[in-house]
């Protein structure tokens, strides 16, 4: 496969969506090997198709008001104050 | 439910023996992530109302299970993964508010690839299912807990999900009635998101029947869903006998002489062609071009949406308890994301990698255009089509931990199954032979929203087979 992705580039990847790949570095060589798959793609001759866009009229969509929070989700909560939920405190 | 109707036994009586069954054999089978407490109270209930003269909904008590990414009030909805453990859902899904409303009872909540990403069960991070038909092998998934579930009597009905034969793949390895529905017939209001804009819920059964009744259930628009479509009122079991003579078929050339394929299976898909021109039906062979492209546009589609949907689970908005001292932003949320599984985790990455800047063009973009094309020629085949065929899956149930470190021949599995995904057409997976000990389907597809039509031909295919009970 001329298209071989690096690990490198994998990596940054997963940092940018937050995961660790510490504890998952066996994961870079089968996702390099999904990517290698993907390269059939290529084959494809599919340049010049159009992409289908899926149309949703907009009266057909929920109307854009305010719905009043179910008070009942805050028992779900650990940690809230009024209306407020309390999140991780992060440096 | 006639018996009950006929005062043989009661509601209570008949939930309590299927919990019992449960109990007896779901040690081994490992079906359900958890079963329903409330289960006998909602039977005692019902059968108050058929005491009273009550009207009585068309369930009439019938035990289902569901597929644990589906959402139930007040009650635990795992998505199979150690970061839902502890998730209790705070409103019920649009499928299981219909199903109560028709006093149907949820029995259990069954398991699945963790967030449906997986075929096997393998990759539930609560250990996997077992296949009822040899119980070295695995069920298929994701929604494999579902299939077996059905498959071995510990329900009536179940419903799973479908993103790329989720539905279809564990009802061809269990020997049950798996069927897909078409894009938007169902709402998804309630449903784990994996990958929006092609999966669906549908009905896993004993019978084709089964499944329709199941449909005129838990069809039709739901203000909650944008997606959903009117199915007029549809009843998908009339005339469910109606049968297929002059029908036109085509036979996927590409699903019946792919390198996958393997040999009992090609026979079994043979030996159904000639059933279908038995029952009158004209067979012709067809041809989809896209069809090889299909699983790696799937792949590449799904991981995107994946990456998208699992965003949430970052320990602020949806997680565990995990204690914050220490971290900074970003590692707080890597350190919360380690919980996710393997597969879940891979499938994240892809899903950053595949439509990002400089990678887009490449994979993301040409997937869409792969599905465009496939749904052109899927468009212009039915044309002169009723229905395609293809065996559902191209090979039969294999064994725990054959496939789980070849990520390309795993994904191959789907190779039949993603073209209704990705152009929205419903498709159905009949039982059709058991070869080996181990269950084949033949899946049928036809055109958006001809359920009805489709039912009718997976019911004549059903009625020409007598294959044995799953083993005890």
């Amino acid at each position: 496969m001329d298209n071989l992705v690096n690990e490198e580039e994998i990596s940054e990847v997963a940092k940018l969506m937050k995961i660790d790949l510490k504890d998952h570095s066996d994961h870079i060589k089968r996702v390099q090997k999904m990517l290698e798959y993907f390269d059939i793609l290529d084959s494809a001759n599919v340049e010049s198709e159009e992409i289908t866009i899926q149309e949703i009229d907009l009266d057909k969509l929920r109307n854009d008001e305010h719905i009043p929070y179910n008070k009942n989700l805050l028992k779900f909560l650990k940690s809230y104050k009024e209306k407020y939920v309390k999140a991780p405190k992060l440096n | 439910m006639n018996c009950i109707k006929n005062n043989e036994f009661t509601v209570e009586e008949f939930i309590a023996e299927s919990l019992e069954h449960i109990n007896k054999v779901d040690e081994k089978l490992h079906a359900f992530l958890r079963i329903n407490d409330l289960a006998i109270k909602k039977a005692k209930e019902i059968d108050a109302k058929i005491k009273s003269n009550q009207n009585v909904g068309r369930c009439y008590g019938m035990p289902i299970s569901v597929k644990d990414n589906i959402c139930m009030e007040g009650s635990k909805t795992t998505c199979a993964s150690k970061v839902l453990e502890n998730f209790i859902a705070p409103y019920t899904s649009t499928v299981i508010s219909k199903l109560h409303s028709e006093d149907a009872i949820i029995i259990g909540k069954t398991n699945l690839d963790e967030f449906a990403m997986g075929l096997s069960t393998e990759f539930s991070a609560y250990g996997p299912s077992r296949n009822p038909w040899n119980n070295d092998c695995v069920p298929g998934g994701s929604s494999g807990g579902s299939g077996v579930s059905v498959a071995a009597n510990e329900c009536i009905a179940s419903l799973g999900s479908d993103t790329g034969g989720s539905i279809r793949n564990p009802a061809s390895f269990c020997s049950v009635v798996g069927l897909k529905p078409t894009y938007g017939l169902v709402s998804r209001y309630g449903l784990v998101s994996y990958a929006n804009s092609i999966e669906q819920i549908g009905p896993m059964t004993k019978t084709v029947e089964d499944s329709a009744f199941l449909l005129n259930m838990i069809s039709g628009i739901d203000p909650n869903d944008n997606t959903t479509i009117d199915n007029k009122n549809q009843d998908y079991l009339n005339n469910i006998d109606a049968g297929i003579n002059g029908k036109k078929i085509g036979i996927v050339t590409e699903m019946t002489n792919s390198d996958g394929l393997s040999a009992d299976v090609l026979d079994a898909t043979n030996d159904s062609i000639k059933t279908f021109e038995k029952l009158g039906a004209n067979c012709e062979q067809v041809s989809l071009q896209m069809v090889p492209y299909t699983v790696a546009a799937y792949y590449t589609i799904t991981s995107t949406e994946a990456g998208s949907n699992l965003a949430r689970y970052d320990n602020v908005r949806y997680g565990y308890e995990l204690d914050s001292s220490g971290f900074e932003f970003n590692s707080y949320i890597s350190q919360a994301r380690s919980k996710l599984g393997p597969e879940v985790i891979r499938r994240m990455i892809l899903g950053g990698f595949v439509p990002s800047a400089g990678h887009a063009g490449k994979y993301f973009l040409k997937a869409l255009k792969v599905k465009s094309k496939l749904i052109n020629e899927i468009n212009y085949v039915f044309k002169k089509f009723d229905f395609l065929i293809s065996p559902t899956v191209p090979i039969q149930p294999f064994k725990f931990g054959e496939k789980i470190n070849d990520p390309v021949s795993f994904m191959m599995v789907d190779f039949n199954t993603v073209t209704a995904n990705l152009t929205g057409i419903p498709a159905i997976s009949v039982p059709y032979k058991i070869t080996n000990g181990l269950p084949i389907g033949i899946q049928i597809m036809s055109n958006h929203l001809e359920e009805h039509s489709l039912l009718q031909a997976a019911y004549a295919l059903e009625k020409t087979v007598d294959l044995p009970e799953v083993p005890a």
